[in-house]
């Protein structure tokens, strides 16, 4: 592969997003930082797109239209295959978001892409590329050749260090919307609601996470699992029989139905640790446990156990790691 | 409204996962392979809506080798769809996503389908793309991570929510689309044994294997790698909750590094 790397970005805050940070980096350090291009679509792409330029991404294609805000992958698929195809790009990377999946998904058929999601690890051997991803939730991890002309990969969240600031001039390419089949546009975004949760990251955010399980009891104990998860910026978690129970909503639940995540450090707190639960958390970097049952499962992935009532310790510990952090 | 759900046989989640000889997957010999989770509660949301949706029929279509995909189809007749179609696809654990997709599209095309349900992914690869490649291939819409899919039929439009990292996005949508939905947010049935026993008996509908592949990119995997066995928790001895926080800050902090 020798032509020009894509990266497809996404507006956050007027700027460029996190993940779209890491996929220019990732992109940069493969193929170097001349031969990335970015794109970007939304109401206010252009300007957006400095974030681009002070990462040194000297080239940007821009869809600049009100309609790219919340378009779906179908409409964004048709813009990056043109775009892909017109500066005869080999590869597309794009961050570990929602979209960017959905995208990567339509341009295996739509570019004839080979296709990568969750990767981890991107590398060239013997000129071909291999990706790294996690499988069996984070139980094993998978290589795997990228075999054609074409590839288009998603990056895994905070899998890779975002690009660092290296600011270049940006030359901005305009694409134009004309073309798209009208039945891509019938389906409407009618409202946002910004997720509901306290003032902590989300939980695919968060480099720490605190989860509460069937120990806490009741939802009005579940405070205290928040003010653990506060004193420590961590995110908040739940197993599956505190989002059944309706303690806490579904977007909570970390497990086989819910979310995976990996974060630097997981606090499962009276959670006995359920293949259910283990399959969405086991991945993470530390594992602690506190749980008042010694024989549950969930000490043997743990790394630190406390054996105790989790309504005395938590307070302790909340207490404790304030202390530590001068709060 | 006719109703495709697609289905996936994944290892059971309980299965110990090991190497195959050669290093490249999963040894799936004496795996047992189950139903995906997600799959389970796109097949309830497919009966769902066909029983709140006079005159709809559900089609189960699946990809993949014998016997595990017949037996996830006949494990679908048993709840309650009406058909079932399986593409067949060579053995293998890891097959191509996108190749997989390619297979269901044939699949889909020989019945009547005005929506394709798909599970979130499945439990193995975790891809999540077939849904994406598949509306690709249907030149439909499709979209990822939806919950509370309700079906209005005075507008003729499917609503629902979508969880993204902008927030929770309200959507509505005419029909054709391919949506995959988003967990297990809902209580699927179990079969009951009459269902079981006479869905051993209803027919399977076959589409063949592509004869030429198609002239496009592709993946095969080349290592599949377990991590080092966690050794178990390394237990805080403690007399008072002071003491175990006191003891844990101090590992978090100066052993294991990860104290923000």
């Amino acid at each position: 592969m020798t032509g020009p790397t894509l990266v497809v970005g996404e507006v956050h805050e007027g700027g460029i997003s996190d993940a779209t940070k890491e996929a220019v980096g990732v992109a940069q350090s493969l193929t170097g930082k001349e031969n990335v291009v970015g794109f970007l679509a939304g109401g206010t792409a252009r300007a957006a797109s400095a974030g681009f330029g002070r990462l040194g991404v000297g080239r940007v294609h821009v869809a600049e239209d009100p309609r790219m805000d919340g378009a779906t992958g179908a409409v964004l698929a048709h813009l990056v295959a043109a775009a892909a195809e017109s500066l005869s790009a080999e590869l597309v990377i794009v961050g570990g978001t929602t979209l960017g999946r959905d995208l990567v998904a339509r341009l295996g058929i739509r570019w004839n892409a080979a296709v990568a999601t969750g990767v981890t690890g991107l590398g060239r051997v013997d000129g071909a590329l291999e990706v790294r991803r996690p499988v069996f939730g984070g139980r094993a991890t998978e290589t795997r050749r990228l075999e054609g002309a074409h590839a288009a990969v998603a990056i895994r969240p905070h899998a890779f260090p975002a690009a660092s600031d290296s600011p270049a001039e940006v030359a901005v390419t305009p694409v134009s919307l004309e073309g798209i089949p009208g039945p891509l546009w019938a389906p409407k975004r009618l409202r946002v609601e910004v997720a509901v949760r306290g003032a902590g990251p989300s939980l695919a955010d968060a480099t720490i996470v605190v989860s509460g399980g069937r120990g806490v009891r009741a939802a009005e104990n579940f405070h205290l699992i928040e003010e653990l998860a506060a004193s420590l910026g961590a995110g908040v978690g739940a197993s599956r029989a505190v989002t059944d129970a309706g303690w806490r909503p579904a977007n909570f639940q970390v497990g086989q139905t819910g979310r995976t995540v990996s974060p630097q450090l997981y606090v499962a707190v009276g959670i006995s640790g359920a293949i259910q639960h283990l399959v969405g958390m086991v991945s993470s970097r530390v594992i602690v446990a506190i749980n008042s049952d010694a024989s549950a499962p969930i000490f043997r992935v743990a790394d630190y156990g406390i054996v105790g009532d989790l309504f005395q310790i938590l307070p302790a510990l909340t207490h404790e790691v304030r202390r530590a952090r001068g709060m | 409204m006719e109703i495709v759900v697609c289905v996936k046989p994944v290892p059971d989640a309980e299965t110990r996962l090991r190497a195959s000889a050669d290093g490249t997957t999963l040894d799936i010999e004496a795996v047992k392979f189950v139903l995906a989770g997600y799959d389970e509660s796109a097949v309830e949301q497919a009966l769902l809506l066909k029983e709140a949706t006079p005159g709809s029929k559900v089609h189960v279509v699946s990809a993949g080798p014998p016997p595990r995909t017949e037996e996830v189809l006949r494990a679908s007749l048993a709840l309650g769809c009406d058909t079932a179609t399986w593409a067949e696809m060579p053995a293998g654990i890891a097959p191509d996503p996108v190749a997989a997709a390619r297979a269901l599209a044939r699949a889909i095309a020989t019945v009547p389908h005005d929506l394709v349900l798909c599970g979130k992914n499945a439990g193995d690869d975790e891809a999540g793309v077939v849904a994406g490649s598949l509306a690709e291939l249907l030149t439909v819409p499709d979209f990822s991570d939806v919950a509370d899919l309700r079906w209005e039929a005075a507008t003729s439009h499917l609503k629902f929510q979508r969880s993204t990292e902008a927030g929770t996005e309200s959507w509505e949508a005419p029909l054709p689309c391919v949506i995959a939905l988003q967990q297990a947010w809902n209580d699927p049935r179990t079969a009951k044994l009459p269902m079981i026993l006479k869905s051993r008996k209803l027919p399977i509908a076959k589409v063949a294997p592509e004869a030429a592949a198609a002239p496009a990119g592709t993946s095969r995997p080349t290592k599949f790698e377990l991590p080092p066995p966690r050794t178990g928790a390394k237990l805080i001895e403690f007399k008072t909750p002071e003491e175990a926080a006191q003891k844990l800050v101090q590992a978090l902090k100066e052993e294991a590094k990860v104290f923000p």
